[in-house]
């Protein structure tokens, strides 16, 4: 079921920029699946699919997540306010492994790991850009 | 041998390193049809294939210009090979090396006015922009191949006649050939960077000092403060002050009472001098203010002092 | 409290005076926070019925008419954009609408209106958040590669600042590396590229 209630991981969420819009974004392209937009709820998964997962290897850091490709849906949720954003795969990253350790907390509860990458749009939903990352749960 | 210095004489051995250096990695780069489309080629031909076409064409031309400057000798010696060559064979390389170096140098103009972003797609499928080093390479092969044709003896003789002069002059040369190429940094700039820094001391040395309103933010983002007043901020951080010894942090909202939703600014007091690692237990003075009648609002924060733990999720269910 | 603020001075002494005079909360803790399960049940931020759901504005600004922004978007909308009194403006800082030029690109989080435009919550101006390997470190600039690109960002005093893995964020820049992976987050400058360095991230 898309963006449903159903736990399926936790972590830290950072944001991007994609689909040739203005700044550093003017040369990136639509994505590893060719439709990501920085004006859409989309993001970014570290295991979309084989190929990707030797580039961003979660595993270094000891995240397991598991395998969900273009198109798939979740709902990213702010682990201290709980807004809450349904979001749409389209891209592979954040690169999980170059920032093992990092982390972000609220409430005393830390998240640690940079687990999912959220468009300009949805990250805005739930947070302040100017803040960089966010602990999130994420249910599918 | 009259020449003392040997220059002409290796410029031959050193652009055809250069050359099929580059050469090879164009015809037979396993990327090539994606190093072609990252360059001005594609905006200059039409169609992405027709430009890896062009640039495996420019490849081979490179290896071939390579091989002929490795294996002919000049033109004015006398050894049995050259009884097989041509006696043109040697002036028309040299120039044919000075025509192509001229060549690279005006794509690389034309590429850095019309797509200055492209890559050069000169040696390598990773994007290497164009830039003033590119240009210099470019030089070089002019000069070297206008150089060459007043080589006295092949590269192969040279060395064998003055090997110690002619070991420093190819150390030079590729010295010269690695600085110039932006796609070898990798090898030798960023360890050198590195080892200057460990050596001279950080250039930010020394650039700590008070708490920054980054950590101020964080230590207010990670409190129950934040999560209690969520439901009322709307906005990111509109402004901020220090005042003795307070750092006042300011948001705007909507509250919504009595007389509906009503524009407000959320304000929190920190100490200025706490961090996430100096407090556990932050203690955040907050207070909403009606943003016209400037009054402040009674607000569930004035209820909340500690709300109880959730009981533990069961084992498997939270996961990691 | 009766005090009506009228210069920015005053207003800041007075919202100084109300905050501080406001109610204390203690702590870091509140939920558990450890039961994923209970957080997505607990009680969401409530949305006011008279507030429509957050809509979200981004590109470059064609035009600045006093509080309105034109804004030419990158996926083929163009937006009209409300500033208020009540509107957060991110330029490198918290700043005012002032700041704002012809050119910048933005992104906007903010109400849809009746009429079409966007009455804008917070408005983040040129704002890029950038993973970058380091490739060279001087007393005023980091440069960086993103992307196969090369981009330059400069160290502002006073500003710029770090978080290292799980550390709190500092003005103490020295132990960024030469060849370390960062995340940049910062103010792009539209006339060369560079970009201004709010704050560096790295893993550890």
């Amino acid at each position: 079921m898309p963006c449903g209630s159903t736990y399926l991981w936790k972590g830290m969420s950072t944001w991007f920029c994609c689909g040739g819009s203005w700044g550093p974004c003017g040369s990136a392209g639509g994505g590893a699946c060719g439709t990501c937009q920085s004006a859409s709820h989309m993001a970014a998964w570290p295991y979309l699919t084989s190929a990707c997962f030797n580039i961003t290897r979660p595993d270094e850091c000891g995240e397991g997540l598991p395998e969900r490709g273009c198109g798939y849906t979740v709902n990213v949720k702010h682990q201290c306010s709980g807004a809450k954003v349904c979001v749409t795969f389209a891209d592979c990253g954040p690169n999980t492994h170059e920032f093992c350790g990092e982390e972000v907390c609220c409430n005393g509860s830390c998240r640690t790991n940079r687990i999912i990458d959220l468009t300009p749009s949805a990250f805005s939903a739930i947070g302040n850009l100017d803040s960089g990352s966010l602990p999130v749960y994420i249910y599918e | 041998m009259r020449n003392v210095l040997l220059l002409p004489e290796l410029a031959p051995l050193a652009l055809a390193v250069l050359l099929g250096w580059t050469g090879g990695a164009k015809l037979l780069g396993r990327h090539t049809a994606r190093q072609a489309a990252d360059t001005a080629l594609a905006r200059l031909l039409p169609g992405d294939r027709t430009a890896a076409l062009a640039l495996r064409a420019v490849g081979a031309l490179e290896l071939v210009l390579a091989a002929a400057l490795l294996v002919v000798p000049p033109s004015s010696v006398t050894l049995w090979p050259v009884a097989l060559w041509p006696v043109t064979l040697w002036p028309v390389t040299a120039a044919a090396t000075a025509a192509l170096g001229a060549g690279f140098a005006g794509y690389l103009a034309y590429a850095k006015v019309t797509a200055p972003q492209s890559s050069c797609g000169c040696a390598s499928a990773r994007h290497t922009p164009v830039t003033p080093r590119s240009f210099a390479r470019a030089g070089l092969v002019v000069a070297g191949g206008a150089g060459c044709a007043a080589a006295q003896a092949p590269w192969w003789s040279a060395a064998n006649h003055r090997p110690v002069a002619a070991a420093v002059v190819v150390i030079a040369f590729g010295v010269i050939l690695v600085v110039t190429s932006s796609e070898l940094d990798s090898r030798w700039l960023l360890p050198l960077r590195r080892a200057r820094v460990r050596l001279f001391g950080h250039p930010l040395a020394g650039t700590a000092g008070e708490v920054p309103v980054a950590a101020t933010v964080e230590l207010l983002e990670n409190s129950l403060a934040w999560q209690t007043m969520a439901p009322i901020v709307r906005s990111a951080l509109a402004d901020h002050w220090d005042s003795d010894g307070w750092r006042i942090l300011r948001y705007s909202g909507v509250h919504t009472g009595a007389d509906g939703p009503r524009p407000v600014s959320v304000v929190f007091a920190l100490d200025a001098n706490a961090t996430l690692h100096t407090v556990t237990e932050p203690v955040i003075r907050v207070s909403v203010v009606d943003e016209e009648s400037q009054q402040a609002i009674a607000t569930p924060a004035a209820e909340v002092t500690r709300r109880p733990l959730l009981p533990m999720a069961a084992p498997g269910l939270a996961g990691a | 409290m009766q005090n009506s603020a009228s210069t920015p001075f005053d207003r800041r002494r007075f919202l100084t005076s109300a905050a501080v005079a406001g109610a204390t909360i203690v702590g870091a803790s509140a939920l558990g926070g450890l039961d994923p399960d209970a957080a997505f049940a607990a009680p969401m931020r409530p949305t006011d019925p008279a507030i429509a759901a957050a809509d979200f504005a981004e590109g470059i600004i064609t035009g600045v008419k006093g509080s309105t922004l034109h804004v030419h978007g990158s996926f083929g909308t163009d937006y009209l954009i409300r500033l208020t009194n009540a509107t957060s403006v991110w330029k490198v800082h918290p700043t005012t609408a002032a700041a704002i030029e012809t050119g910048d690109g933005m992104y906007a989080r903010g109400v849809r209106m009746p009429d079409g435009t966007i009455a804008a919550d917070a408005i983040w101006v040129n704002i890029v958040n950038i993973t970058c390997k380091v490739r060279a470190i001087t007393s005023d600039r980091v440069h960086l590669q993103h992307n196969q690109h090369t981009i330059v960002g400069r160290i502002l005093t006073g500003t710029t600042v770090a978080t290292y893995g799980h550390a709190s964020a500092t003005k103490d820049l020295s132990r960024l590396r030469v060849g370390q992976a960062v995340q940049v987050l910062g103010a792009w400058r539209p006339a060369d590229g560079s970009v201004d360095v709010v704050r560096f991230s790295t893993g550890h």
